[in-house]
């Protein structure tokens, strides 16, 4: 599983993380993406063309339950807005958050424990950091309010999945975390692997996790994409938004 | 005294030190050019506010005129990663990192609208954030539930571009707002730059969709193009290559002058009234 130099390897774990994060949108479901969330977002139009038709997305770039023509590649975009019957500003977007309504979000992490706490802002010491990341967007206080959270990271690396991390930018109710390895579930001592992507082997997922799992028992294969997932991924994002989050398919080199 | 007035003017309005808060988010309706005239005319030691910020608050760190960043997320979103000269600037010790998040910033913004000392915001339990910038908690006297309060964030100045204003400052926005429009009442003051200058019927017409009221406002700039490299809903999108020329560009003092250099024509072409002036 080399998505990080390997294309083929890249474009089927970008297609298995979109799947498994639409797999997480229930029917009628208020859900909500942050701003650089290229796989979330296309995950949720994926989950409203399936299983969710019903579920509302409350878009960061400034509407609710919008209906764009096609989906760019910033997750902040104005065009994310087309076709919304009513526009929804970010301190509304987050005034629903600090009420309670919405139920699932997806976020991001640059840097995840075992407890499931998310460090998004400083590598080192925060007053002479080794690494200035960009923070946690809405994360400090919304990963607190959702209903239930999940994180991706098109990464999955022992720099990431961290024994502790270094610094406490936001957490929550976190519930899973979906990787181009495998999935992670919350459960009562932390962290633990909930299913292995095809391809990938629990030993190698361990290998290169950074916090302890528990591989004796069994660990069940991820569900691959199906027919029907892979011929909806390609007609909600033609252009392949999904696999901007690998360096080997990166559209812009930098 | 009219308000409208070239760039070069509204941008020697803010002086060296100033609290700024900037509108837009990312690489959306950012006030692009207002911040390359900041650097152009040299401006030091601005204390900058935004929730979600990219190009407009890493050329600032990038040509040492900011101080501080106050902020929830500085970064280029996947495309482009990390914001380079952000992320030197708070490395090295010459920027100041706030840490926030988005709402943080709206509660303090929020406060400084409503004439308060602080605002309470929920969430935030749990995290380093509070402990690393200082929020303090308080007991609800009514539920004796503890909350945090985010102290009044009152900038000096609101830089906003916007689809349409009037010579005298009133604004319509297009598309998403962000939180432009709080920022025009959390600040002292508030400057406009503007895709199109249109006539005061125009606002007349509909005056629910004035989101900025002229009395708020002291200058008003005709800036065609003026949140590029980032977007202006409905009128351009973002110039991927500029961006990521840019990025390029921010490493290096020479580079950085020939990336203003660059700008340079386009963020002073446009000149108001035009022949066709509708006024």
């Amino acid at each position: 599983m080399d998505y990080l130099n390997d294309a083929d390897a890249a474009r089927t774990a970008a297609d298995q993380m979109a799947v498994c994060l639409a797999r997480e949108v229930r029917e009628g479901e208020f859900v909500f993406h942050g701003v650089n969330s290229p796989l979330p977002l296309v995950a949720i139009y994926l989950a409203k063309r399936l299983h969710a038709p019903g579920a509302v997305l409350i878009e960061i770039a400034g509407a609710a339950d919008p209906r764009p023509r096609r989906l760019p590649f910033s997750t902040n975009d104005p065009r994310l807005c087309e076709g919304a019957a009513a526009a929804f500003s970010n301190p509304d977007a987050y005034d629903l958050f600090a009420r309670g309504g919405i139920d699932l979000m997806f976020l991001g992490g640059a840097q995840i424990d075992k407890a499931g706490r998310v460090n998004m802002s400083y590598i080192g010491d925060p007053g002479a950091p080794k690494v200035r990341l960009p923070g946690g967007g809405g994360g400090s206080v919304i990963m607190a309010q959702a209903g239930r959270t999940v994180i991706w990271r098109a990464a999955h690396d022992a720099r990431t999945f961290v024994d502790k991390v270094d610094f406490v930018t936001q957490t929550g109710r976190l519930t899973r975390i979906v990787t181009p390895l495998a999935v992670f579930e919350m459960r009562e001592g932390g962290l633990e692997l909930g299913s292995v992507h095809p391809g990938a082997s629990p030993g190698e997922v361990a290998e290169r996790t950074g916090f302890p799992l528990n591989v004796s028992e069994t660990i069940p294969e991820t569900y691959p994409p199906s027919a029907e997932e892979l011929a909806a991924l390609g007609e909600i994002d033609p252009e392949g938004v999904r696999y901007s989050e690998f360096a080997a398919l990166r559209r812009v080199k930098r | 005294m009219g308000k409208l007035m070239p760039l070069s003017e509204a941008a020697a309005l803010v002086e060296d030190g100033r609290t700024v808060a900037l509108g837009g988010n990312s690489l959306s309706r950012i006030p692009a050019a207002f911040s390359r005239e900041l650097v152009r005319q040299g401006r030091r030691d601005l204390v900058l506010i935004k929730t979600a910020g990219a190009y407009d608050i890493d050329l600032l760190c990038a040509a040492g005129a900011a101080a501080e960043v106050h902020s929830g997320y500085i970064g280029f979103e996947n495309l482009f990663g990390m914001a380079p000269s952000y992320r030197r600037g708070v490395e090295g010790g010459t920027v100041r990192a706030v840490e926030h998040a988005c709402y943080t910033v709206i509660a303090g913004l929020r406060a400084a609208s409503r004439g308060l000392p602080s605002q309470p915001v929920a969430g935030m339990e749990g995290t380093d954030t509070a402990g690393l910038t200082g929020f303090k908690k308080v007991e609800d006297p009514y539920t004796g539930e503890s909350v945090y309060m985010i102290s009044k964030i009152r900038p000096d100045w609101a830089v906003l571009h916007v689809q349409y204003a009037d010579e005298e400052g009133n604004a319509r926005i297009d598309g998403g707002e962000f939180e432009d429009v709080l920022m025009s009442r959390a600040s002292e003051g508030v400057i406009l730059t503007a895709e199109r200058i249109e006539k005061r019927a125009f606002f007349e017409a509909r005056p629910e969709r004035t989101v900025i009221p002229a009395f708020m406002v002291r200058a008003v700039v005709h800036a065609p193009g003026g949140a590029a490299p980032g977007s202006c809903f409905p009128f351009y999108d973002t110039e991927e290559a500029e961006v990521a020329a840019y990025l390029e560009a921010a490493g290096g003092e020479e580079t950085l002058r020939a990336h203003l250099a660059a700008w340079e024509g386009r963020d002073r072409a446009a000149r108001w009234p035009l022949k066709d002036s509708p006024a």
